[in-house]
Formats: C-alpha cells, structure tokens, sequence
C-alpha cells in the first residue's frame, strides 16, 4: 500500500481498526442494509441503533464510514464488537463517495484510499 | 455493591462515579414503588422538574426516559415504568442539559493505558452523542502529561477546563467510558461505562 498516500480522498476518526477494500454502498435508511447481497463498504450519515441491530445480523458489512461519530459512540463500539473497519467524523463521506466505487479503508488511522 | 446492583449496567455506571469520588448529581434509585414511595416523595418535593431514566436487569442498551418530566407526572411514570420490570434513576433536573445551551459542554472520555480520548459536543443531553454520533471536538492527550497529542473538530473547551477534569479521570482504570457536562459554574459526572472493545485502540 506504499503509494496509496497520494490517493487519500477522506480522513476521518479511526474507530475500528483494520483494512479493507470493497465497493461503497451508500445507506440512508436501516432496512437497506437487508438488501445487500455481496460485500460492501457502507456509507452513511450515522448509524443509529436501528441501523446497527441490521449490521449485527448481515454477514456482508465488510466495512463502514460515516459523517458524523467518533470513538466513543454506540456504533464504534459495535463496529469494534463485529471487527468491522470503522471510520467516523468525515463530515462527506456520503457526498464525496459514490455508490460502486472501490475504495480502501483503514480504520486505525482513519483513511479511506481511491 | 450487592450483587443483584451489577447487573443493572446503568446504575452499575453511577455507582462507579460515586466509588471514584467524583461529583454526581442529586440521585436516588428506586426499585419497589410500594416500599421507596417515602424516598420518592421526599425526592420530588420542593422540585418542579426531575429527569427519570430507568435500566433493567442484564439489560438494553437503550431504556425509557423522561429528562424534563413535570413533578406531578413523575409519579405515574415510575409506577409504570417499574411494573415493567425497569428499575429507575431519578436524577435532579436543573443539571440535565436540553437543546444547544452554548454554555455547557458534554462530552465522554474514553481511558486508554499511555492516552485519554476525549469527545464532546456542545449541550445536549449525551444520548445524542452515544446514540446520534453527535461530536465536535475530538481530542486525544498522553495521560502522563496531559499534553493533546490529536485534535479534530472545533474547539469548544477551554484547556484548562479540560485538564481540570482530566486530573480527576486520570485515576481510573482503562478502557472505561466516563461520561461528564460541565457548565461554568459546575461540573457533574453521569456514569462509567465499561469498553473491552477498546484495547484494539491502543495502537
């Protein structure tokens, strides 16, 4: 991953630690998640506990971003419980990622690659 | 603290706060209706307002509550609430902070081994920050000198305010969640809570 540095496109709160590649699925509403059928990267203003009883029960949240958030909120916490990447407080990630697109995240450091 | 206490996480919470010496506000538990109605009543005299929150027993993340509820209506909702099988926390009202009052601020501090993460939002009551994601600053410091070492968002305390509280956190073991409003004339601690998840925070 040495030359991903020059391809950041979002920074944010390292939440959940891990790396992983995957396609963006933007959520705005709980029940989508039900709908995914392949592994994604989900993308949304914030998960509320509705949002996060879904994310416990689908096996194919490989990572998660949203706008709002940090460490010590309820959906860090279950994004580190589930072992799932997690990057909170980017403040546009649902404006700045696209759905389908492929993109790296790292949740330690709270960086999201191109 | 009797067993049975443990298992409501909530006030497991508060009782921590009072086991640390840290400030918390007027507060009683109330488990039987029938048998604390005394307590009760003692607590809502003289009060126009109290903030009802209730746990239960190996319980929800999430349980009823009622932060700005008229004195003559708190009643009823205890009773309710507790033939429910919650149990209640009944805290003085004046001290809950409700809307974007820009002169107290709210935040949690998260207790690493060598950091301190510290995340706060302006007013409000902290279930926007816990349930919303509600943040505005973001700040992580060394925990043997207090020096920030991280920050993000606007900055929204002073840094001695905050150093202030920080010396009184300092003492508690890690991976704790301690949850805190400051106004400028006092400063109140809500509850501990427990954060195995975050040893992967260490780095």
């Amino acid at each position: 991953m040495g030359k991903l540095k020059e391809r950041i496109i979002l920074k944010g709160i390292g939440a959940s630690p891990g790396k992983v590649r995957g396609k963006v699925k933007i959520i705005n509403f709980p029940e989508e998640i039900d709908e995914i059928n392949k592994t994604g990267i989900i993308v949304a203003s914030f998960l509320t506990p509705d949002f996060l009883t879904i994310i416990k029960r689908s096996p194919w949240v490989s990572g998660i971003i949203t706008n709002k958030g940090g460490l010590t909120c309820h959906a860090a916490i279950v994004a580190r419980e589930l072992k799932i990447p997690y990057i909170a407080g980017t403040a546009v990630a649902t404006k700045k990622l696209k759905e389908n697109m492929i993109i790296i995240i790292d949740g330690e450091k709270g960086i999201a690659y191109a | 603290m009797p067993k049975k206490l443990d298992k409501f996480k909530k006030i497991k919470g508060i009782k921590e706060v009072q086991r640390y010496g840290l400030p918390l506000p007027e507060t009683i538990f109330i488990f039987d209706f029938e048998k604390q109605e005394k307590e009760l009543n003692n607590f809502l005299k003289d009060r126009e307002y109290v903030a009802i929150r209730s746990d239960k027993e190996n319980g929800l993340d999430f349980c009823p509550h009622n932060l700005r509820c008229p004195r003559d209506k708190a009643k009823k909702l205890i009773k309710d609430l507790i033939s429910k099988g919650f149990a209640i926390i009944l805290h003085e009202q004046n001290h809950i902070p409700l809307g974007k009052d820009q002169n107290k601020v709210s935040g949690n501090i998260l207790i690493l081994k060598k950091y301190m993460l510290i995340e706060l939002m302006r007013g409000e009551p902290l279930i926007l920050l816990n349930r919303d994601g509600k943040v505005d600053e973001h700040i992580k410091v060394d925990k043997n000198n207090l020096k920030e070492v991280k920050h993000f968002g606007e900055r929204i305390i002073k840094e001695e305010t905050l150093n202030k509280i920080l010396k009184m956190v300092k003492p508690i073991p890690p991976y704790k969640i301690v949850e805190f409003t400051i106004a400028p004339d006092w400063l109140f601690f809500w509850q501990i809570r427990d954060d195995k998840t975050a040893k992967k925070l260490e780095g």
